[in-house]
């Protein structure tokens, strides 16, 4: 009788899940196929085109609606995502590999440390170039922005390692260093290979929140603008289906990064396999 | 005499105050195979691991040919330890994981290689080699542990209750392998167990824990016939133990008054009259016989005390009978279906037990 009940119901609230989930997005990705330079990012479609795709790499002949000023911030973004993500998986695997083995202090470290993805993010950007004011210093995406992603992405990268070594065997370690393999030298040959896994995941994590953070980014970063501030920017201006163009091409990226993601956690994963398979015959 | 192996007075008290192991005293000459059985948390893992380098030692000295190992980091000591769930490398083939160790040995290329491949023959490991381990059963697995341990050649190999993950009869297999291969290479074992039916096959001594304490040291056979503490005598064997009163000491023969009257056996320990004390008695050392109308009596040499039978039961060509002496005690009995024909021992009659008095020990009580 309830399970009756309960299935139609998880069902209905899946779909709605995956609706909003979607939905905005396909309903951009069909009004980027706009015509244009007519036509506006509304429906209806007056006709199909891949006017606005051109109009994003210049290749349509000039008009009143100015290109994206994307190039340049494109590039600072993933420039920034890219520093960024190395630096707070640096982070996040060393500082997770020191909580390995209770310290004192431990407990207030790990609340300083997971602060940095709790506090509003606007808070910290305006006191961040309050700060760099006050001191001289000048703002730009990669000092001050950059200092702020990596407050940011740190807690998250620190998190997914806390949880892989959590699960990790230590005796693997152990062995390794009985068999007169110092300390540095297993880490890089014994723990690093069987912890990949996680540095993906922490990677990731911290790549796709700078790349499109916004909120610590619009006080701190200065003159040159993120990707995220240059597409705000146009928005206050008049809105085109070239924005909706690019989202497009975005989430294509985003998704590029996530089958490349997904390939090499699936090699990884088949080997992870292996080894709990090892582990529960052991 | 230069020991292969010594520990002097180590202790480990862990950071919480709880001592972990209090004394631990041992020396180990070169080849010999030496087991640590005890329960679990008997300390027996922590000084493995404080041999190791894994754990710090609070307390003592450890020494390897006769040089102190405390301060050294575990890859700086000679040993090498093997781990209960082999600990291999599963993103290594089961060559490289042989090989690991000695790649920061100095060795060229192909002196490693030959180690290896040596390593993998005397292990019947050659079909396998460029498999990873993870494909492979338990008894593969042990060995590629072993493989890997042995080829840094290290002065002791540790191993970690290494048997502990196989089925019974890969066990029994293993372990003859174990002791030819360690009687072949001439290596010190440190063997922890808490599996007394290894520990009494394979090593040359035992040293047997409770609570962080040694409570002997012994060859296996001591530690079954000649039980220094009332722990062992308990933990090894199977063993009857009634308490009493000592009443005499003649040389090493030790008369106790116990609830079953006078009992006479050897004394281990210091014992003197009036002391509480213990006597143990092995189940193979006693003997049922039925109760004759005029039944024999002790005497110094030979004990005798009545029992009543609980049950008998034949499996195969064994009878078992457990008897219950009149103090309540079960005692189980097991012999050839000859010697304890079916239906001489009915439930509910009456026997006699008796055992010769050198076959049972007497230690005191605490």
């Amino acid at each position: 009788m309830q399970s009756t009940l309960i299935k139609p119901a998880l069902a209905t609230y899946t779909a709605l899940f995956l609706l909003f989930l979607y939905a905005p997005f396909v309903v951009l990705a069909i009004l980027s196929f706009q015509t244009g330079p007519e036509g506006g990012p509304q429906f209806p479609i007056i006709e199909w085109s891949t006017y606005w795709y051109r109009h994003l790499l210049g290749l349509v002949p000039p008009s009143r609606i100015a290109p994206l000023p994307i190039d340049e911030s494109l590039l600072r973004s993933l420039g920034l995502a890219f520093m960024t993500m190395v630096v707070s998986t640096v982070l996040g695997v060393a500082s997770a590999q020191a909580f390995r083995t209770r310290f004192a202090g431990s407990g207030i470290v790990f609340y300083l440390i997971v602060l940095g993805m709790m506090v509003p993010g606007v808070l910290v950007g305006l006191g961040m170039s309050l700060v760099a004011n006050a001191l001289g210093i000048d703002r730009h995406w990669w000092s001050t922005a950059f200092v702020l992603h990596v407050v940011y992405t740190f807690p998250f990268a620190f998190l997914v390692m806390l949880a892989i070594f959590n699960r990790f065997d230590e005796s693997v370690e152990e062995a390794s260093w009985s068999l007169g393999v110092p300390p540095g030298r297993t880490f890089r040959k014994v723990t690093f290979p069987l912890i990949f896994p996680g540095v993906l995941s922490a990677m990731l994590f911290a790549f796709t929140l700078s790349y499109d953070e916004f909120s610590r980014t619009l006080f701190a970063s200065g003159r040159d603008l993120t990707l995220p501030l240059a597409i705000y920017g146009t928005f206050s201006v008049e809105i085109h289906p070239n924005v909706f163009a690019f989202g497009v091409l975005t989430t294509l990226f985003s998704f590029a990064l996530l089958a490349v993601y997904a390939a090499l956690m699936t090699l990884s994963i088949r080997r992870a396999k292996r080894v709990a398979l090892q582990e529960e015959a052991a | 005499m230069l020991y292969d192996l010594e520990l002097i007075k180590v202790g480990k008290i862990y950071d919480n105050g709880t001592p972990a192991v209090v004394d631990f005293d041992l020396a180990v000459v070169k080849g010999e195979f030496i087991a640590f059985l005890g329960p679990s948390g008997c300390g027996k893992t922590t000084t493995l691991r404080m041999i190791a380098g894994f754990e710090q030692i609070s307390s003592g000295t450890i020494r390897v040919r006769g040089s102190a190992i405390n301060d050294l980091p575990p890859e700086r000591r000679p040993t090498s330890m093997i781990f209960q769930n082999y600990a291999l490398f599963p993103h290594m083939t089961v060559r490289r994981n042989i090989g690991y160790g000695l790649e920061v040995k100095g060795l060229s290329a192909k002196q490693r290689a030959a180690k290896v491949d040596h390593l993998l023959a005397t292990l019947s490991l050659e079909d396998v080699a460029d498999k990873r381990p993870d494909k492979l059963s338990g008894g593969q697995r042990q060995r590629i542990a072993l493989a890997r341990g042995l080829a840094v050649e290290p002065e002791i190999l540790l191993l970690d209750e290494p048997l502990g993950a196989l089925d019974a009869n890969l066990r029994k297999t293993i372990q003859a392998e174990l002791k030819i291969l360690q009687k072949t290479l001439g290596i010190t074992f440190v063997f922890v167990t808490h599996a007394q039916s290894e520990a009494l096959s394979l090593s040359d001594r035992i040293v047997v824990m409770n609570q962080g304490r040694i409570e002997q040291i012994s060859p296996p056979h001591q530690l079954y016939t000649r039980p220094d503490t009332p722990f062992v005598a308990r933990f090894i064997g199977r063993n009857t133990i009634l308490d009493g009163t000592v009443k005499g000491v003649v040389g090493d023969q030790v008369l106790l008054e116990t609830a079953l009257g006078s009992l006479s056996g050897r004394a281990n320990g210091p014992l003197v009259g009036g002391q509480a004390a213990k006597i143990v008695i092995p189940a193979e050392a006693m003997e049922a016989r039925a109760a004759g109308p005029a039944g024999p009596v002790s005497r110094s040499s030979v004990n005798v005390v009545g029992a009543t039978v609980r049950r008998s039961d034949v499996v195969g060509h064994v009878s078992h009978i457990a008897v219950a002496l009149p103090t309540g005690t079960p005692v189980a009995l097991e012999g050839h279906v000859d010697k304890y024909p079916p239906d001489a021992f009915p439930a509910g009659g009456d026997i006699v037990l008796t055992w010769k008095a050198a076959e049972a020990t007497v230690i005191p009580a605490a």
